[in-house]
Order: structure tokens, then C-alpha cells, then sequence
């Protein structure tokens, strides 16, 4: 599965987003801004307090890094 | 080989890659992404002709208007590492491997955001340490933060960050602060702000997250510290000029000299323009222009090679 944490104006969330649905990915958006416990799963699983995170299959991928999610989901 | 390769995918690649397509120069464009620095600006209210539109937003229009054009190609996703002059003409290699062979390069490459360099900022980078207060302001929800730099941007991050902080400094270098005179009155007359004037950074210190700034108090020579569990660094650019920068002339600052006239630097068949160039004022309007400037420019000097 693919969750991707964001806040509503951060652009590189909407990066990320936009490449999932280029690339046909289906993702679960969790904006950490709804709730409070939310901010705190998500420096928990990252340990950093920089969005967006993007977690695929269990592997946690801080910012929009494109090589390491093309990588993760095998998308050349 | 190609008459022109352009560097970048900010307002003044794409605008001279679309000039350049209408001109039907021989061109490829090879960006990392499309939008330039503006990218993360929530708001962009003086991109002429579009009263507002987000940094998103401009990049999404910028690319579209590129790729209308029918007679370009587009590189994306690369970055260029290095210009080699070969000959009369140049070799351009990007970091994906790949090398083009080019009549003329423009480079358009903009400038990436200056660190503070001080210890612990890369320690704890994403750690409580900031860069993109559009993105990150509402994590630090109820927390007392700091912003370095009191020019347009650093004014800028306080203001993204007035909802959610619950105290915010504001830690300028000089006596004054530098940024648009709107956002200054908006800063100063809030309660949670306190601006600390001749403040240099000395160090970021916390174990696992920041927890405070410790800094000089360049009037007294004191050193001092705010307990804070964010730092947003704001601090200005520094030209990508690195490709070139064994081709051109660059001024102390690593931009790149070029005529303003024309926008061609030192070498023969090298052109440079936006935020990588010695232009005064950074601006995505004159960006675009001044990159069409260059355009045009090289379009007579193919011209006159023919």
C-alpha cells in the first residue's frame, strides 16, 4: 500500500501526487494537519518533522524523492 | 547536434524555450522540474497578467505552455552537471549519463537556497531544521520557532507560520529588516512575533529534534539563546552556476557576468539569464525576459554561422 502524509499548500506533496496518478498508483493522503496524532505517526515512522512522507509497503521515503519511490513501486 | 541548449525549467527556460521553438531553432530544453524557485510559494500575486496563482500552478502553466510547441525537445527529470567546450561547439552531460552536442547553451539554470552553516543545521535537518515553510509550517502547531533572515522570504515563513506557531522569532543579521514593506507593518503588529536585530547564528543545538538557537548579539557580543523547536532558514540563493563555471565569468557571487544587452556571458556561444545571471533584481517576470533577450541574440548569432 502507498500513504503519503502531507499539508494542504505543501507543493512537493502535490509533486508526489501528481506522479502517483501519472503513473496509474493508487495512495491513501493523510493531511497531518485534520489532527494533532497525526503529526506525531508520522515524525514516529520518519523521525523528522518535514513533509511529505511517503510510505510504500512498510518503507518510509522522506520528501518527493523521485528515484527512491520510482525504485520502490518499479516504475522506470 | 542541436543550435541551442537551453538549462532549466523556471520562467526563463521555459520562455526561452518557447521562443526558441517559434524561432525554430534546433532545441533542446533539459530541466529537473518545471516552475523555478516560485515553486513553493503558496501565492504569487505579480506574475504578470494572473492576479493569483500558486507556485504549483505557475509550474503546471509554464510546462503546458512549453510543450504546446512543436518543435522542442524536452529532457525532464535530469539535471545538467557540467558544459565541456569542444571545439567550436559544446558538450552538455546531465546527471542521468546522457551527453548532446550543441551549437550554443543558454543557461537558465536559477539558484538554490543558501544554508546557514553553522553546526547542527545539517545534523538536524528535518529535525526541527526548516527550509520550506509553505510545507512544513503546520507541524510545528503550538511550538515556539525561529526564522533566520529577515528578507522577503524570511518575512514570508513568519507569515506562513502566524497561524500555527505559538511564538515566532524573527533573527535578522543587521539593524533593519530587508523584505516588502506590506509584510513587515503585517509582521510587526502581531503579538506572537519578536524581531531580534544584530542576531548572527552561531549554532543549532538539540539532541534528537532542535531545541534551541544560540546566536551573538553582535551589538553587546553576547552570546544568547532561544529555546525553540523549529528553525526556519530563509537566507538567500546561490547561483547554479556550477556547470559553467570553468567557461564563464562569474562575479563574487558565482553569478554569471553577462551583457545585459544581449545576455551573452564571457565564452563565445555560451548565454545566461534569471537568478543564475548578474541581473539586479530576481524576478520571474524578468526572468522571462531577459531569457527571451537571449533568444533572440542567439538566434542572430546562428544566423550569422550559417
Amino acid at each position: 500500500m502507498v500513504k503519503i502524509y502531507t499539508t494542504p499548500v505543501c507543493v512537493y506533496c502535490k509533486m508526489a501526487k501528481e506522479f502517483f496518478k501519472k503513473h496509474n498508483v493508487a495512495y491513501v493522503e493523510v493531511d497531518v494537519t485534520t489532527d494533532d496524532s497525526l503529526v506525531e505517526e508520522m515524525v514516529q515512522k520518519s523521525h523528522q518533522m518535514g513533509v511529505p512522507v511517503i510510505e510504500i509497503d512498510g518503507e518510509i521515503f522522506v520528501g518527493f524523492d523521485r528515484e527512491g519511490i520510482s525504485r520502490a513501486l518499479k516504475i522506470s | 547536434m542541436y543550435d541551442l541548449i537551453i538549462v532549466g525549467g523556471g520562467p526563463a527556460g521555459v520562455a526561452a524555450g518557447i521562443y526558441a521553438a517559434r524561432k525554430k531553432i534546433k532545441t533542446m530544453l533539459i530541466a529537473e522540474s518545471f516552475g523555478g524557485q516560485s515553486l513553493v510559494s503558496g501565492d504569487i500575486q505579480n506574475w504578470i497578467g494572473t492576479k493569483s496563482v500558486s507556485g504549483f500552478e505557475l509550474g503546471q502553466m509554464l510546462e503546458e505552455h512549453l510543450r504546446a510547441q512543436e518543435d522542442i525537445e524536452i529532457v525532464d527529470g535530469a539535471l545538467v552537471e557540467r558544459v565541456i567546450k569542444d571545439g567550436k561547439t559544446f558538450k552538455v552531460s546531465t546527471n542521468k549519463g546522457e551527453v548532446y552536442e550543441t551549437k550554443t547553451v543558454l543557461v537558465t539554470s536559477g539558484s538554490r537556497r543558501k544554508k546557514l552553516d553553522v553546526p547542527g543545521e545539517a545534523r538536524l535537518d528535518g529535525k526541527g531544521v526548516a527550509y520550506c515553510s509553505t510545507c512544513d509550517a503546520p507541524i510545528f502547531k503550538n511550538k515556539v520557532v525561529a526564522v533566520v533572515g529577515g528578507g522577503n522570504a524570511g518575512l514570508e515563513a513568519v507569515v506562513d507560520l502566524l497561524p500555527y506557531a505559538s511564538q515566532i522569532y524573527l533573527v535578522q543579521r543587521s539593524e533593519m529588516l530587508k523584505g516588502d514593506a506590506i509584510t513587515q507593518e503585517k509582521i510587526k503588529n502581531n503579538p506572537k512575533v519578536k524581531i531580534i536585530y544584530m542576531a548572527k547564528v552561531l549554532e543549532i543545538l538539540g539532541e534528537n529534534m532542535v531545541s534551541s538557537l544560540k546566536y551573538e548579539d553582535k551589538t553587546t557580543s553576547e552570546e544568547k539563546a532561544l529555546e525553540v523547536g523549529g528553525v526556519f532558514v530563509e537566507v538567500g540563493a546561490i547561483p547554479n552556476a556550477d556547470m559553467v563555471k570553468d567557461l564563464v565569468s562569474l562575479n563574487p557571487y558565482g553569478e554569471i557576468l553577462v551583457d545585459h544587452k544581449t545576455q551573452a556571458t564571457s565564452m563565445e556561444g555560451i548565454w545566461a539569464a534569471g537568478d543564475v545571471s548578474d541581473v539586479i533584481y530576481k524576478q520571474n517576470n524578468i526572468s522571462a525576459g531577459d531569457a527571451v533577450k537571449a533568444v533572440l541574440s542567439i538566434y542572430n548569432y546562428l544566423n550569422k554561422q550559417a
